[in-house]
């Protein structure tokens, strides 16, 4: 029996709420503006810290019950991301007062595998014998932390675009010029370059112990060293071109959107997402 | 010949690599045999070369410690993933139990041109595996015992397996999947010539049905073999494959007559006589040797090291925290800037 699920469920309806809590800051009304945003802010992260707690219930109980943690499977990968996902957007949040109305397009994003994990067959699964390995731990940690940052600069490269438009100028007025949103998400950035290089490596250390190789262009390894290289291009772009604000918030959402299809979207498209899995 | 020089470490240079060794990376995809190594190997020499020369000339890195560091990882990782490529070495062998290695016995050898490993220090003896099973087949662990030769040639049990390789001399040594079983035989030929050694069997659970082969013993003439394997493969619950503690039955073809052997009998063909002495087993080993490994691995950790100095004086010079003023509409860096 699959004794996780109700924590999974709670977990993302605090994911949820915390979403709704973000949207209803936006909402105009005459009196007690300032009152009710703090509140919602804190709201906002209080929720995101009962879901990301929820969600290690979740992973504790899928672990005691497989004896083995959440990496092989989509539907565990998709819960620990959330998880990983969800405790440093609300540590950022917490620390970094700045970029809190850019959860009005983080949340939205996270939620895109909050729905995706629970349409999914929440299948159990098997830990292959080459998993047992520490630097799969450290390969795993690393690209959670990489994909964490991506999601919090795509958020704030989201209100760059969005306030474009007059419908979402009003959400995004609170938040500063353009150009510190712009330095602020391409920092993000630079801290999500340095943990994918680190997952690169700690990846290359592992596959050597685990099959005999640190390399072999199979459809992970190709598709993270793709995103690491368009990572890296736009960084050096950015630094030695007068690249636009808004076509440099197209290239980290682009960033995001390569590394979601990196760890999403491989198993679509190669049986075992590295090679020699089994 | 300067402004050659200056072309050579722009940043306009190093997206042209970039774009290039992201269309060659795209290709290399799965290592299909018809993309030749150019495709990898002509871009990153281009962006060896820009990045030598940008770290040379562009003060924008030569001036920042943590910029340096990285770029000079980056250098190295590059010269030394080429260095690897030629002096690597990989290879299969198959070993039956009590066979000690030989490098005679290597197969699907692929290696560098300046490759001088000593194969000749690796000395071990294969003694048996076992290998966990979980439910649906699903291969878990395996433990393969070998003895190992030490620096005074005392001969030391040892476990290794998939992800636990034997180390000799750069040389590392992996277990695979493929495995299975070794009929032992003897054949004594009518003239008293005796010629003793093992069949082995395809790779077991894999090709559980299909435990066939073939020998021609000297002087006589081809036997189909069949094995008949009681190992406890078990589709649907948890298993563990101990091939000594497996029971195999070798059926052999005579003249159209089906005849069965249990180990320890014997049976008389043209030419001579069969023993099947004991069943056996064979372990597929992946050998793996690349003295750049370690150098590599530095490399690439001082690289992110650099990266790490970097950040830490740009972020400190560049405070990252900001605290809203009470009304929202206005906010302080903590530098003192105003936004």
């Amino acid at each position: 029996m699959m004794t996780e699920l109700p924590w999974l469920y709670a977990a993302m309806t605090a994911y949820a709420l915390a979403t709704f809590c973000a949207f209803y800051d936006v909402v105009p009304v005459r009196a007690g503006r300032v009152a009710r945003h703090a509140m919602n802010e804190r709201m906002v992260l209080g929720l995101l810290l009962v879901g990301v707690t929820l969600l290690v219930v979740t992973l504790g109980e899928r672990w005691l019950r497989l004896g083995h943690g959440p990496f092989v499977n989509l539907f565990e990968l998709l819960i620990s991301q959330l998880f990983s996902l969800g405790v440093i957007y609300a540590l950022v949040y917490w620390r970094v007062p700045l970029m809190r109305r850019s959860a009005l397009v983080a949340l939205p994003l996270l939620w895109v595998l909050g729905l995706w994990v629970l349409l999914i067959e929440p299948a159990d699964s098997v830990l292959p014998p080459t998993y047992h390995n520490n630097w799969l731990w450290a390969h795993v940690g690393f690209g959670k932390v990489f994909l964490s940052f991506c999601l919090i600069g795509s958020g704030l490269a989201g209100v760059l675009l969005l306030r474009r438009w007059p419908l979402f100028r009003s959400w995004f007025h609170t938040m500063p010029s353009d150009k510190i949103i712009d330095g602020l998400a391409w920092r993000f950035m630079l801290i999500a370059f340095a943990f994918h290089t680190l997952m690169l490596i700690a990846g290359a250390v592992w596959a050597q112990d685990a099959w005999g190789r640190y390399w072999a262009w199979d459809a992970l390894e190709t598709s993270s060293f793709l995103n690491w290289l368009l990572l890296g291009a736009a960084l050096h772009a950015r630094v030695s071109y007068k690249v636009p604000l808004r076509l440099g918030a197209v290239l980290i959402i682009a960033v995001f959107v390569f590394a979601f299809f990196t760890y999403f979207g491989t198993p679509f498209y190669s049986e075992a997402a590295h090679k020699g899995v089994i | 010949m300067m402004r050659w020089l200056h072309w050579l470490g722009t940043t306009r240079l190093t997206l042209l690599g970039m774009a290039l060794l992201a269309i060659g990376a795209a290709l290399s995809y799965d290592n299909p045999v018809t993309t030749p190594v150019w495709v990898l190997v002509l871009p990153l020499l281009l962006l060896a070369l820009n990045l030598l020369i940008a770290i040379i000339i562009n003060p924008a890195i030569n001036r920042r410690a943590g910029l340096l560091l990285f770029h000079i990882g980056l250098l190295a990782v590059v010269v030394l993933v080429a260095i690897g490529r030629l002096t690597s070495m990989e290879a299969h062998i198959e070993l039956v139990d009590n066979a000690a290695f030989d490098s005679e016995a290597l197969f699907n050898v692929r290696q560098g041109p300046w490759h001088d490993g000593d194969l000749e220090q690796i000395r071990f003896v294969q003694k048996g595996f076992s290998v966990d099973y979980r439910p649906g087949m699903k291969r878990g662990l395996t433990h393969n015992h070998i003895l190992l030769a030490d620096d005074d040639g005392r001969m030391q049990p040892l476990v290794i397996g998939d992800d636990r390789p034997l180390l000799v001399n750069g040389y590392r040594i992996y277990t695979t999947s493929n495995k299975g079983f070794a009929p032992r035989l003897t054949w004594v030929a009518d003239d008293g010539a005796t010629v003793s050694g093992s069949i082995n069997m395809p790779s077991y659970p894999l090709l559980y049905f299909r435990q066939a082969n073939e020998w021609t013993p000297p002087g006589g003439e081809a036997i189909k073999f069949w094995l008949q394997v009681d190992a406890g493969l078990q589709e649907d619950a948890a298993w563990v494959l101990e091939p000594n503690r497996a029971a195999g039955t070798l059926v052999i073809n005579e003249s159209g007559r089906r005849v069965e052997l249990q180990p320890g009998q014997s049976l008389v063909l043209a030419g001579g006589t069969l023993h099947y002495d004991r069943l056996s087993s064979w372990m597929g080993f992946k050998l793996f040797y690349d003295p750049t490994l370690p150098w590599l691995f530095i490399s690439a950790i001082l690289a992110v090291l650099g990266l790490l100095l970097h950040y830490w004086k740009k972020f400190s010079a560049e405070p990252l925290l900001i605290n809203p003023s009470a009304d929202d509409q206005s906010l302080t860096l903590t530098g003192g800037k105003t936004a």
